[in-house]
């Protein structure tokens, strides 16, 4: 048996030894460097450029420009933007791409004998720009007066609605309403492998690349329709990853240095060429997760039961579309919260702005709604002085529910299971943790005339897997060896292109094959993210991969089963798992089937808050999972544990300072993400396991679920300790002071 | 540009090498040693992954310049195993799933070195002091700790 215990993982060596290479550490003895230059201008026309000079510069190479990306646009989900900026576009793209919207558009990449003279070169560019009027604003974009992608007529380019019921009477039955304006703020990846990638032009003839994303298959289809070629011409394959979190799951270095490639060869130089962007350029230069204004009314009987859920979402989708389409519905559904609702009305809306584009990012407005849904909760308990888990338990979603967009839930709904065993761990009544008086100056003396103490919860569940009718699948290919003769494959061998980013799907994979085919876990070998080996496996993210790739390889497994009794050696299988298809929402009414499989999960989290000075420490968090079946515990905590660090980083500590569509803070000593001594002193993760009807071996994703909940758990706890709500974050001791003084006064 | 020739015992090792001016201790290990165990997570001194041992003491090597390593003794990520043998430390975190990306585990490999070298037995709180110059995004660190101390234990032979 595999499945279920905790083998180590497959790339645990190569790390701990420095042998593992990165992205950035694959650099060729004899590779070009590159440098992207950014354009600079949160919004400005070119009118003119000019690279004599860098072009004249020692060691410079080529520049790489507009004029050489035969289709100047790419977006994961819409094409609106443009690879370079330039004047010399070949005019095949839908996007104008004279003009910059984003400081970290793309002007052009210099190519240099070295990074010093590439830097050089890129310096010595002079362009020209006619500086426009900025939008960067999401409630201002609203008006349209200055619009950011012109040849469309409105900022506000997607829009969701639900219509339940009847809200007017769901509000007018109401004995009291909740109503609050949340303000979401934006939060930046910070994984510690910045953006590199390789490029060259392989013995076949495939413009490849080798970076560290969350698709192979995804990279290769943009770089391949910038390039205006067939997809096979393209190769992606991926180097060790370190840390992505949904930042890079859009295009960062691939298509640019696809074409720097191209135009290399084209130009008969035929060696590869790096490019590894530094900690600026890499917060600079990708998305993060968006920041929303979102004003919410919550109606309910005296006895807690809810009556409606009305919502206003504006998400700043920033001066692209990436993902904000995708992330905007997710945000749309869980700002209803794991609960039944009779009667709501919800409109979102994702809004061009000169910013900072927003995109994927660990729980993909999942952690937005959530905070919503569950703050509205929270303050509904104490406004009736009704017990927290109660009032949840009184409204959960069973499967029984219609769901926010009356089409039912896939069963297996966790809400119960998740709020029982939180009642049961840490109910309402149990004592605070116990621990030392917190200093919130580590070289003072705790002011413990100062400190107070509170606990919180907060409840949610998020999909697992592709939304709203996307064509969600994966693939996998296994190859059994063997004797003819011989009962049982001796060995197996794996093609799966599921990315490995950290999160441990290489190592879940191998158990799951060796598990499928009853063998030793030894004698299974794998090659990974490689398109020219791998089937499409679809993107590292929405808690999506032990799932889909774990139902790919049973069934990749099962038809090299059948080959392998009908006396193939090799016996090969191939296989494409789908799940149950998904819809996409009606416009109007919101009505549809999302998705196909959801986790859920439950927090109680300790604090302590020094009200004179505004720190607060997070003594204890207790994270319930509802996650079907741990593939592997032991990984699955660390899962646990590092969503937890990061979603406390978002609530505590990660103020990203973006001002007239320029982030004035891309360094880590000004953007701070929690260390060792910031995170909670104590995490406790409490596995639960059904069985997911659909899942393999009845498992579910896990991976941001334990992210969801916390932001409105230590606003909660934080309620319980000083009696003031905060409808924004992060939490750094200038803001709690704020919040704290105004309630005073 | 000026080259500087540099003479450093790195992870035992007599190495000679060239390194530009204003090279940082860094890139010039990765690019002219050819040892890309330490990685550049900031390039600012605030992430820890660069860290390396220079005569024992432990270093964000991106905020060196290359030629102050000029008859240092420097051991990076890549001498710890010893002919082929985990150190302690490298076979815990391997064992205890302390690393995710793995990105940061050269430098927190260093970090808890340069700790137990001096404090064989340190308390969860001179743990964290001692990397707490260490960035993860990835684990929450908890599985660090245990990593560490368990490491402890068995360097003290219990
Ligand atoms: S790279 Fe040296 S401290 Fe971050
Ligand atoms: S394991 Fe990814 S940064 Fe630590």
């Amino acid at each position: 048996m595999a499945v279920g215990k905790t083998p180590h993982r497959v790339d645990a060596f190569d790390k701990v030894t420095g042998a593992a290479a990165y992205a950035a550490d694959c650099v060729p003895d004899n590779a070009l460097h590159a440098v992207v230059v950014f354009t600079n201008q949160p919004h400005a026309r070119l009118v003119g450029v000019n690279f004599e000079e860098t072009l004249d510069a020692p060691g410079v190479v080529a520049v790489v420009t507009a004029a050489d990306v035969p289709v100047n646009e790419y977006g994961l989900t819409l094409f609106d933007q443009p690879v370079f900026i330039g004047l010399d576009d070949t005019g095949r793209s839908s996007v104008p791409c004279d003009v910059s919207r984003w400081e970290a558009d793309h002007l052009a990449v210099v190519v240099a004998e070295s990074l010093i003279q590439a830097r050089k070169g890129a310096s010595l560019i002079r362009s020209e720009w006619e500086v426009l009027s900025l939008v960067s604003d999401a409630v201002e974009a609203q008006s349209d007066e200055i619009l950011v992608h012109p040849n469309s007529t409105s900022n506000t380019y997607h829009e969701l609605r639900i219509r339940k019921g009847d809200i007017a009477e769901g509000l007018q039955s109401a004995d009291v309403v909740i109503e609050g304006t949340y303000q979401l703020p934006h939060q930046e990846h910070a994984y510690l492998q910045v953006e590199a990638a390789t490029a060259w032009v392989d013995e076949e003839r495939r413009v490849t690349i080798e970076t560290g994303g969350q698709w192979v298959h995804e990279d290769q289809e943009q770089i391949a329709h910038a390039l205006d070629v067939a997809p096979e011409e393209v190769r992606v394959k991926y180097a060790a990853i370190g840390g992505a979190f949904g930042g890079k799951e859009d295009m960062s270095l691939q298509i640019v240095m696809a074409v720097t490639a191209k135009k290399l060869t084209n130009l008969g130089i035929t060696r590869p060429v790096h490019c590894n962007w530094n900690r600026e350029e890499s917060i600079v230069g990708h998305h993060k997760r968006h920041r929303a204004t979102v004003h919410a009314r919550l109606g309910a009987t005296a006895d807690g039961i809810i009556t409606a859920v009305e919502a206003d979402v504006l998400l700043d989708a920033g001066a692209y579309n990436y993902t904000s389409n995708k992330v905007l519905g997710n945000l749309h559904l869980s700002v209803a919260g794991a609960y039944n609702v009779p009667n709501a009305r919800i409109d979102s809306k994702a809004i061009y702005t000169h910013s900072v584009p927003g995109g994927a990012f660990r729980g993909f407005g999942g952690p937005q709604g959530t905070f919503v849904a569950e703050s509205q909760m929270n303050k509904l308990a104490s406004e009736l002085g009704i017990d927290p888990l109660e009032i949840r338990r009184r409204n959960a979603l069973t499967d029984l529910s219609d769901g926010i967009t009356q089409a039912g839930l896939p069963l297996g709904v966790g809400v119960h299971r998740v709020l029982e065993t939180c009642a049961e761990r840490a109910p309402v009544d149990a004592p605070l943790i116990e621990t030392l008086p917190f200093k919130s100056i580590a070289s003072l003396p705790a002011a413990t005339d100062q400190l107070r103490q509170g606990r919180g919860y907060a409840v949610g569940m998020k999909n697992v897997g592709f939304s709203f009718g996307f064509p969600e699948a994966c693939e996998a290919d296994v190859v059994f060896h063997g004797d003819i003769d011989a009962e049982r494959p001796t060995r197996i061998e794996l093609f799966h292109s599921a990315a490995e980013v950290g999160q441990g799907v290489h190592t879940a994979l191998i158990q799951m094959v060796a598990e499928a085919a009853d063998i030793d876990i030894s004698n299974v070998d794998a090659t990974y993210s490689d398109t020219a080996t791998g089937g499409d496996s679809g993107s590292a993210s929405a808690s999506r991969l032990t799932f889909m790739a774990g139902n790919s390889v049973l069934g990749a497994v099962e038809e090299a089963e059948k080959s392998w009794a009908d006396g193939a050696r090799p016996a090969l299988g191939h296989f494409r798992y789908k799940p149950p298809a998904t819809e996409a929402l009606d416009p109007d009414t919101g009505v549809g089937q999302p998705n196909f499989c959801y986790g859920y999960m439950a927090q109680a989290l300790d604090l302590t808050v020094d009200i004179g000075t505004g720190h607060i420490r997070v003594d204890r968090v207790l994270s319930i999972h509802d996650v079907g079946k741990a593939i592997h515990p032991q990984m699955l905590r660390g899962q646990i544990e590092g969503a937890i660090a990061q979603a406390h980083g978002y609530a505590l500590s990660e103020q990203l300072i973006v001002k007239d569509g320029r982030v004035l803070n891309p360094r880590l000593s000004q953007y701070l993400i929690p260390g060792i001594g910031d995170v909670p002193a104590k995490v406790e993760c409490l596995i639960l396991e059904g069985t997911d009807p659909l899942g393999p071996w009845g498992a579910r994703g896990v991976s941001e679920m334990p992210y969801i909940t916390y932001a409105p758990a230590v606003t909660a706890a934080l309620h319980d300790a000083t009696g003031v709500w905060m409808n924004t974050f992060p939490l750094t001791p200038s803001v709690v002071l704020e919040h704290l003084t105004a309630a005073k006064n | 540009m000026a080259r500087t020739h540099i003479t450093a015992v790195v992870n035992g090792d007599e190495t000679e090498f060239l390194a530009e001016d204003g090279t940082s201790l860094l890139n010039a290990l990765r690019d002219e040693v050819g040892l890309t165990g330490a990685k550049e997570g900031c390039g600012t001194g605030d992430c820890g992954s660069c860290s390396v041992m220079i005569d024992d003491k432990v270093t964000t090597s991106c905020l060196v310049f290359a030629p102050e390593a000029n008859g240092a003794t420097i051991l990076t990520v890549e001498g710890l195993a010893d002919s082929g043998q985990l150190h302690p430390l490298q076979q815990c975190f391997l064992e205890g799933a302390a690393l995710q990306c793995g990105i940061c585990t050269p430098g927190f490999l260093i970090a808890a070195k340069a700790l137990l070298d001096k404090n064989p037995d340190p308390t969860e709180t001179e743990i964290r002091y001692a990397l707490a110059g260490n960035l993860c995004r990835c684990t929450g660190y908890d599985k660090i700790i245990r990593a560490v101390q368990e490491a402890a234990r068995e360097m003290r032979g219990q």
